[in-house]
């Protein structure tokens, strides 16, 4: 059964005298004990979708239901049993423990002292901060300030965890321990995690299925085996110098499905991920480029990522996307 | 509710600096009007500037521990959490309130320690007058305080553009250290009536009847009667104002607004 469910959500929103459409449309199934992702760029549509589930915001029209709930009707049914971490939030009150921030956050919910002292103790050890519980907030690393606020959003053992990109700025070790435990919590607790992120390698390390959204619409909703598989093209990244000014000529190529670009400026090198339907594109991109007096250096292919879906389905990387909605 | 008090009193405790602050400033301004009025040969008014001392560190309280305190937690993100759970606004607004009151006692003693021991006040209480007074005066004080906080649901920077704008003007309509309602206030009768709405003028006044010239109960009951209505009535707005800017806010996306 979905324990979240969307039908038509919609929400928009006014700006400067004209209507900005953040969520368009949303049909969405989310089952109970699924890590679900939510990927997109800078501006898509993801937080807007979380402050709707998480009954913070009202959608324009359409509907979400939470464990069968209505989230603009019934949210007084639905806080109990959902929470939410953010990797931008401030941890807590600084001057307090974290043991004594995670207490108070409990009693929010009404989490009796000896419900919390079993789950502090559990989650102190899932997550390593069994070191640090009784320090000062200010007295801690962004890593372990962060773990601190992934064990505050399970704190009230709920069903359903919003989480909006948790590992964001934080090192290796710290998002591999974090990715880990939301995998441990889904599977082990029969709890859902709805996890909005742009970072496409945290997706595919533990989401059992991805919607991609991009302009407040979702374009596709599978796991991501299934979405590299069925829409993901190879790509081919190609060192070039100079930097070409412009990719249309590249991105005009029969076959390309989309192209990507950063740019080295200390060695004045490009480099450029073209996704490709079929491979000879390959050759007819290396003559435009040649005709255009630009040197290839180097070129590989590359499998298909999720990057390469989210190309293939909208013919920009997350990069320019998030440009485009900025701008 | 107490787990937020907690928080309060912690937080209050936590920062050596913040103690200095909270514990000087109503103890500085209090030193100065007291010193102020014995200098002009007004001793026997140095007794209100000492009350307004010890009233003015639960008032500045209202102002910048509570209501300003809403909007920093709304702009670091905690505020989201209380409002996704199922714990009532106004319960966590009751919680600070009884925090705020706890940690501003210590500075409201200091205040009247230092007051009482080198400036040799002369004073007459009514106990029973003095305690339900205060004790009314807080509550109305801190209902106040959660009418200005709900405010942050709706708006930002302009409720704390708001509290900035009329902390002075109610520290001297209220009268802090000086009557400024009845026998003796500086101000014609038309400003003594807009001084009137405001809790802390009522309370001022009647502490000041209790304190100093003895005024029972009895003395006191309208001033009572109108503190408890004033609370009763700031409450019921508070909570209703609460609930109507959550939805407003809901609906209009403006109950998370996070710096990053």
């Amino acid at each position: 059964m979905a324990i979240v469910q969307t039908r038509d959500l919609t929400r928009s929103f006014q700006s400067k005298g004209s209507t900005v459409v953040a969520l368009d449309g949303v049909d969405l199934d989310v089952n109970e004990g699924e890590v679900f992702g939510l990927l997109g760029p800078n501006g898509a549509g993801k937080t807007t979708f979380i402050r709707i589930l998480s009954t913070l915001l009202l959608p324009s029209s359409g509907y979400a239901t939470i464990s069968g709930f209505d989230v603009a009707k019934e949210q007084e049914k639905i806080r109990p049993i959902i929470n939410m971490a953010s990797g931008a939030e401030r941890a807590g009150y600084e001057f307090i423990s974290a043991r004594g921030n995670l207490w108070f956050f409990s009693q929010l919910y009404g989490v009796s002292t000896e419900d919390f002292r079993r789950r502090v103790a559990t989650l102190s050890s899932q997550l390593e901060l069994d070191g640090y519980i009784d320090k000062k907030v200010y007295e801690l690393s962004t890593g372990y300030r962060q773990r601190m606020t992934i064990a505050r959003a399970f704190i009230n053992d709920p069903k359903v965890v919003f989480m909006d990109e948790p590992t964001i700025a934080l090192d290796v070790m710290t998002a591999r321990r974090i990715r880990d435990f939301l995998v441990h919590e889904a599977k082990d607790s029969k709890r859902t995690i709805f996890l909005a992120t742009h970072n496409m390698a945290e997706t595919e390390a533990v989401c059992n299925r991805v919607a991609i959204i991009d302009k407040g619409k979702i374009l596709v909703c599978e796991s991501p085996e299934n979405l590299k598989r069925n829409y993901g093209h190879p790509a081919y990244v190609m060192e070039l110098s100079p930097a070409p000014i412009s990719l249309d000529n590249i991105a005009s190529v029969p076959h390309v499905k989309g192209v990507t670009s950063t740019l080295d400026e200390e060695r004045g090198v490009a480099t450029v991920r073209v996704v490709v339907e079929e491979d000879e594109a390959i050759n007819q991109i290396a003559k435009t480029l040649t005709e255009s007096g630009v040197k290839l250096l180097s070129s590989w292919r590359q499998a298909p990522t999720l990057e390469e879906v989210f190309v293939t389905l909208v013919g920009r990387g997350f990069t320019e996307r998030e440009h485009e909605n900025a701008s | 509710m107490y787990s937020r008090a907690w928080v309060r009193v912690r937080s209050t405790y936590g920062e050596p600096v913040w103690v200095a602050v909270n514990l000087a400033v109503p103890l500085l301004s209090s030193l100065a009007m007291a010193l102020l009025y014995r200098s002009t040969g007004l001793s026997r008014f140095t007794g209100f500037a000492i009350l307004g001392g010890v009233m003015l560190a639960f008032w500045g309280n209202v102002l910048w521990s509570m209501a300003s305190q809403f909007n920093w937690d709304k702009e670091v993100g905690i505020f989201e959490i209380y409002l996704i759970s199922p714990a009532p606004i106004s319960a966590i607004l009751v919680g600070m309130s009884l925090g705020g009151i706890l940690a501003t006692v210590p500075s409201a003693a200091l205040v009247t320690l230092i007051g009482w021991r080198f400036f040799s006040l002369s004073v007459n209480p009514s106990w029973v007058a003095v305690f339900l007074t205060f004790i009314l005066t807080l509550a109305s004080l801190y209902a106040m305080g959660m009418l200005l906080s709900s405010l942050y649901l709706v708006y930002g920077r302009e409720a704390e553009s708001l509290n900035n704008a009329i902390g002075d003007p109610i520290n001297l309509l209220s009268g802090l250290y000086f009557p400024s309602i009845g026998t003796g206030s500086p101000f014609p009768f038309a400003v003594q009536i807009i001084a009137s709405l405001i809790p802390l003028t009522i309370g001022m006044d009647a502490l000041r009847k209790s304190v100093f010239y003895g005024g029972d109960v009895e003395a006191v009951w309208l001033d009572l009667l109108i503190l408890a209505v004033m609370a009763g009535v700031l409450l019921f707005l508070g909570d209703r104002a609460m609930k109507a800017l959550e939805e407003r806010g809901r609906r209009e996306g403006t109950l998370v607004v996070r710096l990053r």
